[in-house]
């Protein structure tokens, strides 16, 4: 099907305003909501954060909800219904796919009743239903009682971005009729001490792209996109808001928490967009850039953004001055941020900006009025997971891949089940290169290797991961060391290896792939997810080889907790790998 | 001094989880960082300040003052010798 793809209803909750219109008349009036922390419970009062304005409580009100519930799915919740609503979108025949993408999931709860299942109270065991990011989504989904189908998506900073590209792909494929597609992340002690363990908090408001730029502040939010082909938008005779005209996933290969300093993998997303688009840098209006605000980020993206823009820079502004960085959730808060944009031709203004560094980027201050007909929105994430959207007023010709149905066929298949087969990763991997890699890192990696090497393939076109659970170890480890010492000299080593990501960037980052790249969480789907979206890869031309994978390990004290809950797990250590191809 | 170098190198080994390295494997003024030294990297670095906070109650407040400090072994002996709080 070569229909353009259509957004056609949005929904957010932000520390800037609880829908689209509130936090349209923050943006315009430059009002930041960054401010003291008051929701949530964590020593480091001296970190601005940008929390949604509520309290758990008022949500459940809000939407008649009793019992546990993680703060992630509350806010996902509430951004979905205003998506569906403005959308018109009921129940009936079609098929609806949520796809989410989040990386905290339902650790806010966990977190909270941590202490209590140390000490062998389970009042609140159930909590662990709720704990990981497929169960997050779930939630979500069981909520409406509209969807088909749902998904999870967890590449770090850039979940939300990459779940856009999937409903986009799936629409495109006729594998959906109606996506609503984006991202949600609460706040969590988790993660704001992982983030601090990486000295790249600032205690001020945040300055992206300024020469005294000190690091990010953590903010937290939902937003979700209606997507749908055009087609079926004047169908439904729904209003057209904006076309999703060209998207790109790469990644940067470079480190775990860092970007390379030529900005490869974000050069790489930006160029894939603006070319399946087809149209020329020279025609973008308006980069809403990922902008954290830290050092590193801020050099490599403006290093980027000259890459691809030359000396025809648009405007460029970070908005995470005005939301913070909401993590998981800003690729599609950014994407509603820049769908408001173009509705409205208007541009928000980098906040806090002064001071321009060497080779920086010089963003705007704002424009009240400004023509707008595209805009990139970029969104980064750790492990180089970097990805860009593209949205327009207008279709243009995409130039887009033809689908087809060519046979797939499987190069290699590599199976580990056990901690003593881990022992081989020696004949792969120096002792210090090793010196960070738990056992899933050292399973996925190993599993990969010898997969690759059986099908006679150096480096594939892309890499897609499913793990039901994620990095459970060095998260029991960061968790335990949160109740043991504090929220202090927390291992930045452990938040480094916690997100669900991290086992695709570090095959990545081994291969220096800079090709497709992405992670499904999904529990007992996840590997079918993975496998699902290698399919779409390579019948549409864009992959030639593609490296599929799932991933999981448990521990001791998880076994025993999930036991409590009727689940048996009978593995430590489980990886099972496959190289697919298509065509000639 | 001579102890205290020891010392460092065994913390350095045990919380950066350099295996099958011995204290006598790193030489005092050996770089730790780059890829002509030892080759540790900016999550290494971060692990050696919360190793300075836990073991000698020595705080950085920026990372960047780490560049010198953990140059060698022999400079956060130094360091350590000048500034510790225990």
């Amino acid at each position: 099907m070569n229909s353009s793809i259509v957004i056609t209803g949005e929904g957010i909750v932000s520390a800037i305003g609880l829908d689209k219109l509130s936090v349209l008349r923050s943006l315009q009036e430059g009002k930041t909501g960054i401010g003291a922390m008051q929701y949530l419970d964590s020593v480091h009062k001296e970190l601005p954060v940008g929390e949604v304005p509520l309290s758990n409580e008022e949500m459940k009100e809000q939407l008649g909800i009793s019992g546990l519930a993680s703060r992630t799915a509350l806010m996902g919740i509430l951004a979905i219904k205003q998506a569906i609503e403005e959308a018109k979108i009921q129940k009936g025949d079609k098929r609806i796919v949520l796809i989410s993408g989040t990386t905290v999931g339902g650790m806010d709860l966990t977190e909270r009743y941590y202490e209590e299942l140390v000490h062998g109270d389970f009042k609140h065991l159930d909590c662990l239903e709720y704990h990981d990011c497929g169960g997050c989504t779930q939630f979500m989904a069981n909520y409406f009682d509209i969807f088909s189908d749902y998904t999870t998506i967890s590449t770090a900073c850039s979940s939300a971005a990459n779940a856009l590209i999937l409903g986009a792909n799936l629409l495109k494929s006729g594998q959906a009729d109606l996506v609503i597609a984006g991202g949600t992340e609460a706040l969590s002690k988790f993660h704001l001490n992982g983030f601090n363990s990486l000295m790249i908090l600032d205690k001020e408001v945040c300055r992206p792209f300024d020469a005294t730029r000190a690091g990010l502040n953590l903010g937290e939010g939902a937003a979700f996109l209606v997507l749908e082909t055009e087609e079926s938008a004047r169908q439904r005779d729904v209003p057209i808001h904006a076309y999703l005209n060209g998207y790109g996933n790469a990644c940067d290969a470079f480190h775990q928490t860092a970007t390379s300093e030529n900005g490869e993998g974000a050069y790489l997303a930006m160029n894939e967009a603006l070319r399946m688009a087809g149209i020329l840098p020279s025609d973008v209006q308006y980069v809403n850039a990922h902008g954290t605000g830290t050092p590193n980020n801020d050099a490599s993206e403006s290093v980027a953004l000259n890459r691809v823009f030359g000396i025809k820079m648009p405007l460029v502004s970070s908005t995470k001055s005005y939301t913070g960085h909401t993590t998981s959730a800003s690729g599609s808060i950014e994407s509603v941020i820049s769908i408001l944009a173009l509705q409205h031709q208007f541009v928000p203004g980098n906040l806090c900006w002064k001071n321009p560094f060497n080779d920086g980027i010089i963003p705007t201050l704002g424009e009240s009025h400004y023509e707008l007909h595209h805009v990139l929105c970029n969104s980064f994430g750790f492990g180089g997971n970097d990805s860009s959207l593209l949205f327009s007023d207008r279709p243009t010709s995409v130039i887009d891949s033809i689908w087809s149905d060519r046979e797939i066929k499987v190069l290699s298949k590599v199976e580990i089940n056990s901690e003593e087969e881990l022992a081989e990763i020696k004949q792969f991997v120096k002792p210090l290169e090793a010196r960070r890699m738990g056992k899933l890192m050292k399973s996925s990696l190993l599993s990969s290797l010898k997969a690759l090497q059986q099908a006679g393939i150096q480096c594939p076109d892309a890499i897609i991961t499913g793990t039901s659970m994620g990095c459970l170890e060095n998260s029991e480890l960061l968790l335990n060391e949160i109740h043991e010492q504090g929220e202090q000299m927390i291992k930045p080593t452990l938040f480094m290896q916690s997100t669900h990501n991290t086992i695709s960037s570090n095959i990545a980052i081994r291969l220096k792939c800079h090709g497709y790249n992405i992670t499904y969480t999904q529990g007992d789907n996840s590997l079918d997810w993975a496998l699902r979206d290698a399919k779409l890869l390579l019948r549409s031309g864009k992959a030639k080889t593609v490296l599929v994978g799932i991933h999981d390990e448990t521990t001791p004290a998880f076994r025993d907790i999930m036991s409590r809950l009727g689940k048996k797990y009978d593995y430590s250590i489980h990886s099972l790998v496959m190289v697919l191809s298509c065509g000639n | 001094m001579d102890e205290l170098i020891k010392q460092l190198k065994e913390q350095i080994i045990d919380v950066l989880n350099l295996e099958e390295m011995t204290p006598d494997d790193i030489d005092d003024q050996a770089s730790l960082f780059g890829e002509d030294g030892i080759g540790l990297d900016s999550i290494d670095a971060l692990e050696l300040i919360v190793l300075l906070e836990k073991e000698y109650g020595i705080r950085l407040a920026n990372p960047s003052e780490g560049k010198a400090i953990f140059k060698n072994v022999a400079t956060i002996a130094d360091f350590v010798s000048k500034n510790r709080k225990k």
